[in-house]
């Protein structure tokens, strides 16, 4: 039906003067090949970049694999930072290509904002790379994110994914602040939950190994100045190791573990609990501006909103110092859990107001 | 002072209450048991501030026989600086004993009106119970996008049987009693909400306010003991604090300096930005009550060319919604039209609007269209839809003749209308002719009485089309457009409490750091703690101190040496 119109057109371009109407064909055809040449450079650029990001990224985590069975082979740490940062430029790479090419920014549907969620959590590994100087805490967790989500969009969803036009109610600026800052928040906050879901595993594995091993009133005093020694500070826990068996050093190095891994939870979870909130408030805004009311309780911002309730539970119960970081780790578990039904659960359905980024829908 | 014996015996005591249960207790300020001072401090001069807890001790404090010990313990530094403090402000300011002292001065019953909204606010600002009801929100938020909202009660009837109910218990009668079946409006969650707002209130009250009190303060510590508990300390020897002082300054923090006694603290913002979230949100609560109880709203759906007052479509949402003058005004619809990417799809929909009042004189005029609304006197219009009335074709050269359009089902999300135009005998029951389909304004495509596709035409062209011996020009496709209208007076105090929660968030990452230390002969003694950055702190106090000089001592002058010390 296009293709007649479009003769139809051809044909209303040939009323005018003969000479006329060939520079109009030249500009057109010549328009058009330029076009396509563009659009085929930028396509195979983009290929080749989502490719390099996914090996590099496999690379890695097979690297952090093998350094987790056999010991420590040197020379790996640094081949991993590298690695990570290759990846990162890749993705930064695809992103700008998909912006050029479709002309909006990289967020109007479900895959985009999938590569958009693993940069930002390339982006998060980086910072915390540089600024923790031994990376052996964010090493483990960050690379593994990215695998899952790079796998999950090179993978599962189709090769070549065209960049699709935006819809009319996508044709905004509020659209480049709202999904920028729900994605870095996301990452954020998996990445954070992440971390406590380890301090749980932990600290449950440890109290399960002990208990099971036999009813010797030793291994009960060991488990609980194991979970005692967590909460003295720096000075006292000095005492206490002097004080105390050898075996419970073993106790005192998890438990040292423990407390950098709910304080870099904690530390994660606070910024990704901020842009959540921007996030979130400015998608009520912009709400306002196009549909008419800034609350819908729409199944998206409801979930959203429950997202941002489970973190605020998680920043209040670390107010109470007894068993701080258990239960806070509870919480942010479940948070880890919400998140995703929040941002991929609700697209699958494809319901509500949100269905833009759902399977079903083109 | 004997109802203070508790406090008199204060090492078991200390101990103890690592382990109770103490709902509002900061953590912050060190349980420093100092009997005597509290006492004198709490009649005549300068608490800094009380704690409520509950304290369970062996110890039988109950001169009074009172069922539950409730104590309030005020807590001061050692020899804090003398502030005008108002004793009213303090929390539940006169405490126990002065209580029933001057509430039987006032009258039995005021005195028990106070007291019970005491113990009302202290059980509303209890954190647990704040955390209760922010899980069973979330909860029944989740309930509400599982259960289906603002269905017939035939639809739970249906889902919801009691014959085999969900979960095994869980029928159709629980979620009407209940009001689930319009959750977000429903009372037991406006209930919950509103829980929610007076622990916020509660809280801001009883725990925060205060707290701005005494951050503001600076109190020294005096004893190197208790500045070697801190969660950083260290020990420099062969250093001067005021070497100390001055490098903590270079690094952005507040100094006090008080003869061998330093006191330093940053970020000060970040402890006292939570008391700014929570305002905000009680704002943003204040807001959305606003909206929901005064706002109009209304949709229509206009073909171009036709007016309608705005007065006629908007409702109300609420008691407290009243109209104004702006409802007088009539709409016109001038042009409808559509914008289209290279492939055909719908890129953007625009509606001329003009505003005629009373008079008929026109006060404004603008497109809208999608994301780009029209504001006047307080009434938002709102481009949210559109969808085509009629087709204006000429038959035979005779017309020109208006066939409305009507929407056909499919599946997804795009339109699809169709029009007829009979051919031959009107009155028979079979009658056929040619149908006109067309999925957006660009072009139809007509089909003859066989149902054969004939062709397509674009309504501006204007070339007929031949179809079973009559000739159709298709004239224009008249489209209609989908505005929403709204009103609504909370706007301006939600978006207020937006800002003000996006800025106050941003403002508590930070971390407020506070640093003690005493010059103790020639070695400095220095502690500190931080409230959130638990993980840099220590690193960034070790590379503070590593900047300090080391006084070197030699029998002819003193030489002061930059050797990093370390």
């Amino acid at each position: 039906m296009v293709k007649l119109v479009d003769t139809l057109l051809l044909g209303s371009s040939a009323r005018a003067s003969r000479f006329e109407s060939e520079w109009r064909h030249g500009i057109f055809y010549s328009k058009r090949l330029l076009g396509h040449l563009i659009f085929m450079i930028f396509s195979t650029l983009e290929h080749i970049l989502t490719h390099i990001s996914f090996s590099v990224v496999s690379i890695v985590i097979s690297t952090h694999l093998i350094t987790l069975l056999v010991n420590e082979i040197l020379g790996f740490h640094d081949l991993s930072k590298n690695g990570m940062i290759i990846s990162f430029f890749c993705i930064t790479g695809l992103l700008i290509t998909r912006w050029i090419l479709s002309g909006h920014l990289p967020f109007s549907d479900l895959y985009e904002s999938l590569i958009f969620l693993s940069w930002g959590f390339s982006i998060f590994h980086i910072v915390f790379c540089f600024k923790k100087h031994k990376n052996d805490l964010s090493a483990i967790i960050a690379p593994s994110v990215i695998f899952t989500q790079g796998f999950a969009t090179s993978g599962v969803l189709t090769e070549i994914h065209q960049s699709a036009i935006l819809v009319p109610a996508l044709q905004s600026h509020w659209l480049m602040m709202h999904v920028s800052m729900m994605i870095f928040g996301y990452a954020a906050l998996l990445c954070g939950s992440l971390l406590s879901v380890g301090i749980l595993v932990i600290t449950f594995g440890e109290v399960i190994q002990i208990l099971g091993k036999s009813n010797n009133l030793y291994f009960l005093n060991e488990s609980f100045s194991f979970v005692e020694i967590q909460y003295m500070n720096r000075n006292e826990r000095n005492n206490v190791l002097q004080k105390t068996f050898f075996s419970s050093s073993r106790n005192y190095y998890r438990s040292q573990f423990i407390q950098q891994l709910d304080r870099w939870s904690y530390r994660i979870i606070s910024l990704g609990f901020l842009f959540l909130t921007i996030g979130i408030l400015s998608g009520a805004v912009w709400a306002n501006e196009a549909w008419g009311s800034y609350w819908n309780w729409d199944p998206k911002e409801t979930w959203a909103f429950i997202t941002w309730t489970i973190f605020a539970i998680y920043l209040h119960t670390r107010k109470n110092t007894k068993f701080e970081s258990v239960n806070s780790s509870i919480a942010a578990s479940l948070g880890f859990l919400i998140i995703w039904i929040c941002y991929l659960g609700i697209n699958l359905l494809g319901i509500g107001l949100h269905s833009y980024g759902s399977f079903t829908s083109n | 002072m004997k109802t203070l014996s508790p406090l008199n015996s204060s090492n078991p005591c200390l101990l103890k209450t690592h382990f109770l249960k103490v709902p509002i207790f900061n953590p912050i300020f060190k349980f420093k048991p100092l009997p005597h001072n509290t006492h004198h401090a709490r009649i005549a001069k300068v608490p800094s501030f009380t704690i409520n807890s509950k304290l369970k001790s062996s110890q039988d404090i109950n001169n009074k026989g009172k069922k539950s010990v409730s104590q309030k313990i005020v807590l001061s530094e050692t020899s804090p600086p003398p502030l005008a403090v108002d004793k009213d402000d303090i929390n539940g300011g006169s405490g126990n004993e002065s209580v029933p002292v001057s509430s039987k001065k006032k009258g039995g019953v005021s005195g028990l009106a106070k007291k019970l909204s005491k113990k009302v606010l202290q059980i509303l600002s209890n954190l647990s119970l704040a955390i209760g009801e922010m899980f069973t929100i979330a909860a029944l938020m989740a309930l509400g996008t599982v259960i289906e909202q603002g269905e017939a009660p035939d639809f739970y009837f249906k889902n919801y049987p009691e014959d085999h109910p969900v979960l095994g218990f869980f029928t159709w009668r629980w979620v009407l009693t209940l009001g689930f079946d319009h959750m977000f409006t429903s009372p037991v969650f406006i209930g919950m909400l509103a829980l929610l707002g007076a622990s916020l209130m509660a809280c801001t009250y009883t725990t925060q306010i205060p707290l701005v009190k005494v951050s503001r303060r600076w109190a020294f510590l005096h004893s190197a003991e208790t500045i070697r508990k801190q969660e950083f300390s260290d020990t420099l020897t062969r250093a001067s604090i005021e070497d100390v002082g001055t490098l903590l300054m270079g690094a952005g923090y507040e100094v006090f300096l008080k003869g061998p006694c330093l006191y330093a603290f940053q970020g000060l913002a970040g402890r006292l930005a939570p008391i700014g979230v929570h305002i905000s949100l009680l704002l943003i609560m204040v807001g959305g009550t606003l909206s929901a109880a005064g706002s109009f709203k209304g949709s229509v759906t206009v073909p171009q060319g036709l007016n309608f007052v705005v007065g006629d479509v908007l409702g109300p949402t609420g008691f407290l919604s009243t109209p104004t003058e702006a409802f007088n005004t009539e709409i016109h619809v001038n042009r409808f039209y559509m914008d289209y990417f290279e492939s055909g799809e719908v890129s953007q929909f625009h509606t001329d609007l003009s505003l005629l009042d009373m008079d008929g004189k026109e006060v404004m005029r603008k497109t809208i269209s999608v994301n780009d609304p029209l504001r006047y006197g307080g009434i938002t219009i709102y481009q949210t839809d559109w969808s085509i009335s009629a087709l204006q074709i000429l038959k035979d050269n005779e017309g020109p003749y208006n066939l409305a359009m009507a929407p056909l089902q499919i599946n997804g999300d795009k339109k699809l209308f169709g029009t007829f135009l009979p051919v031959g005998d009107i009155n028979s029951p079979d009658v056929k002719g040619i149908s006109m389909l067309a999925r957006d304004l660009q072009s139809i495509v007509l089909y003859d009485k066989e149902g054969k596709f004939a062709g397509v035409r674009r309504p501006n062209s204007k070339l007929p089309i031949n179809i079973d011996g009559s000739e159709i020009v298709i004239l224009d496709a008249i489209g209609s457009s989908g505005l929403d209208l709204k009103t609504d007076p909370g706007v301006p105090t939600v978006y207020a409490g937006f800002g003000a929660l996006m800025l106050t968030t941003c403002i508590s990452y930070l971390s407020h750091s506070q640093i003690w230390a005493i010059q103790d002969g020639t070695s400095v003694i220095i502690g500190g703690k931080t409230n959130r950055a638990k993980m840099e702190f220590p690193e960034e106090m070790n590379r503070l101190l590593d900047k300090v000089p080391e006084i070197v001592e030699s029998s002819s002058s003193q030489q002061v040496d930059t050797i990093t010390s370390g």
